[in-house]
């Protein structure tokens, strides 16, 4: 699924190198590749939002919601949420470090609240979360039961939940790498085992985007990589083929 | 039939029915109970006092042969609906939950007695109102569809509302407590009271009959204790002090002899004052001249409503009496009350989408009207429903038509 990060650096090399513009280094690769990455990423959730506004067709692969959501249910996970008692009157749940399917992860973007598998926790600001306890009908229970979510914590009403509580959450897509060595002339030679802190240190990472991002990827890292080397035309047209790109999926 | 199979019906006959869910032990220790009925548990064991809160009783039987099944008091828990016992079980051993029942159920020593499966029963014509709002937040409420958000809170406020609400005018009155009238004339009002509905005294054969609020006394608010001055007296802490109240001592102590010489007393009032002849403005201040007057026409009693004792007043000939109070509530007091009648179940979405849309800004006021008509005709329809006319029984009422009414 994931889209390959040699063949993302190699063809934008090609690009690059085809009248001699340039070069980018693997460093200088790495870093404008997690960026890009981030920056499609970030950009799934506003076009959802918007998508949810426009009517859509039932037909297979052109519904365009579903096609977000696609690209964003590879990053979507669910953990338990841990619960840590300060005082008798002030208690939280902590946020998974490692989710459902035993991966070690960065928490991103928080979803849905789940108390016992079965209820969703509704979510609140603390202006509510005060006033839901003012009436007597609103009152929070173990049937409709609040949360309010800051500081990176989950603090629950009614107070008497202090476990069961499952959330679901998207996780930070990986920093990419593109692992290399060095041969013998000096040149970078791509490794590509999965990238380990202690076993594989010069190991790659692949895009963990959905393939089908694999053209705006490369666009988008032409376009940083042209205002690395400093050129106008290559900015301009990978601006542009961006931009026709964008239009079409919106229009 | 007797199995659930994926529809609204969750339990077996024999749970619904009997109270009973029969497992055979597979080597684990987890039993999960499928009742409608949440497990309430305090204790396994029988000689604690907080075994008496448990609302089942947990058999045992190698055989799974009647008569052959025992209690089991083992120290097991239950966390939700699920019993764990300490160690698993043979494999194959019967194991029944037995809610408790009036029959005591058919195991053990057939003593597991309550009213807890009597309390399931036409459970299946209500629906929980924590079910509406879910049913609600499904069906009406995302993208593309009229409400595209709305936070939960709302909806449980407007759901709760519209069942206040229907209690009042739209739901069948199922409150009533039957009480006998102590020597001092009061009986605290119902804990869930809202309004009544009627009163009856029912008789030596269990017939009802309708007593009436009466207009002839009143229930002072408050009893000043007044100087000579008649400037009401303070107590210590700066006060009014209140006494009791003259106006219900002699309304309880009122009787045929105080009736009959106050008509008197009246008649011969007006004839020393020259004003008429033996019989007449007395006797029409008792409504012997042009006839009864409806309101007083009874013999059944009165009785008032006492806002300041929070009590609900009888007159004196109800003393000792039985009598049936019929009362509204707002459906909120009790977690069993908090449902509808399925024939109100779409008013009552109705009622949340209006009071949804007509409360958010910016809103189309013709959609507003729309929801506001539909909401009418819902009411409307669900009244209809729960008046309960059934054509026969109409037909019955009406084969007196050709009596003379005679008035």
């Amino acid at each position: 699924m994931a889209i390959n990060v040699n063949t993302v650096y190699q063809t934008v090399l090609m690009i690059l190198n085809k009248e001699q513009r340039g070069y980018m280094t693997p460093t200088e690769f790495n870093k404008v590749a997690t960026q890009v990455q981030l920056e499609i990423f970030e950009k799934y959730f506003d076009d959802l939002n918007q998508q949810l506004r426009v009517p859509q067709t039932d037909t297979d692969y052109a519904d365009r919601q579903k096609n977000i959501d696609e690209k964003i249910a590879i990053f979507k996970t669910f953990g338990s949420a841990i619960f840590t008692q300060i005082t008798n009157t002030l208690s939280y749940f902590v946020l998974p470090t490692n989710d459902g399917y035993g991966s070690a992860v960065s928490f991103y973007r928080l979803g849905s609240v789940i108390y016992k598998n079965e209820q969703t926790v509704e979510r609140l600001d603390r202006r509510s979360f005060y006033q839901a306890d003012y009436s007597n009908i609103t009152k929070p229970t173990t049937t409709f039961p609040v949360y309010l979510y800051e500081n990176e914590k989950l603090f629950l009403k009614p107070i008497s939940i202090q476990s069961d509580i499952e959330v679901d959450y998207v996780r930070k897509p990986s920093n990419v790498i593109w692992g290399f060595g060095v041969g013998t002339l000096g040149q970078y030679l791509y490794n590509s085992l999965p990238y380990d802190p202690i076993n594989q240190q010069t190991g790659s990472v692949q895009f963990e985007l959905h393939e089908s991002e694999q053209t705006e990827i490369i666009l988008k890292i032409l376009l940083y990589s042209g205002i690395i080397i400093r050129d106008p035309q290559i900015v301009q047209t990978a601006a542009a083929l961006v931009q026709a790109e964008e239009t079409n999926k919106k229009s | 039939m007797a199995t659930p199979n994926n529809g609204l019906i969750t339990e077996t006959n024999a749970q619904y029915y009997s109270g009973a869910q029969m497992f055979i032990a597979d080597g684990g220790t987890t039993y999960a109970s499928t009742f409608d009925t949440n497990l309430t548990f305090g204790s396994f064991d029988p000689t604690a006092p907080l075994y008496n809160s448990n609302n089942f009783k947990l058999y045992t039987s190698t055989t799974g042969g009647p008569s052959t099944f025992s209690e089991y008091v083992t120290s097991y828990t239950v966390i939700g609906n699920v019993i764990t016992l300490p160690v698993a079980l043979a494999v194959g051993t019967f194991v029944a939950l037995q809610l408790k029942t009036e029959t005591g159920g058919e195991f053990g020593a057939r003593n597991a007695f309550g009213q807890v499966v009597q309390e399931n029963y036409g459970e299946y014509s209500y629906i929980k109102i924590k079910d509406v709002i879910n049913n609600f937040l499904v069906a009406y409420v995302g993208a593309g569809k009229l409400i595209s958000s709305v936070s939960r809170t709302d909806v449980i406020f407007h759901a709760k509302r519209s069942l206040q609400e229907f209690s009042y005018d739209t739901l069948k009155s199922v409150h009533s407590q039957e009480l006998n009238i102590p020597l001092n004339l009061s009986v605290p009002i119902p804990q869930d009271y809202v309004n009544y509905v009627q009163m009856s005294r029912i008789d030596e054969q269990g017939v009802k009959h309708i007593i009436y609020p009466t207009s002839l006394t009143t229930n002072p608010y408050e009893i000043p204790i007044q100087d000579n001055d008649g400037v009401p007296i303070q107590d210590n802490e700066g006060d009014n002090a209140t006494g009791t109240s003259l106006t219900e001592e002699r309304w309880a102590k009122d009787n045929s002899t105080l009736v009959d010489n106050a008509r008197d007393n009246l008649t011969g009032l007006l004839l020393s004052e020259g004003l008429g002849f033996t019989g007449m403005y007395g006797d029409n201040y008792f409504g012997q001249r042009y006839g009864l007057q409806p309101e007083t026409a009874q013999i059944n009693g009165w009785f008032t409503i006492n806002e300041r004792e929070g009590k609900i007043s009888f007159s004196s000939d109800l003393a000792g009496k039985l009598i049936v109070l019929e009362y509204i509530s707002d459906g909120l007091g009790y977690d069993q009350d908090m449902k509808v009648p399925k024939m109100a179940e779409e008013a009552m979405y109705a009622y949340i989408s209006h009071a949804i849309i007509a409360s958010k800004i910016n809103q189309p006021e013709y959609i507003v009207q729309r929801l506001r008509r539909e909401k009418s005709a819902k009411l409307r329809n669900a009244k209809i429903r729960l008046s309960n006319i059934k054509l026969n029984e109409f037909v019955q009422i009406a084969r007196g038509k050709s009596k003379w009414i005679k008035y």
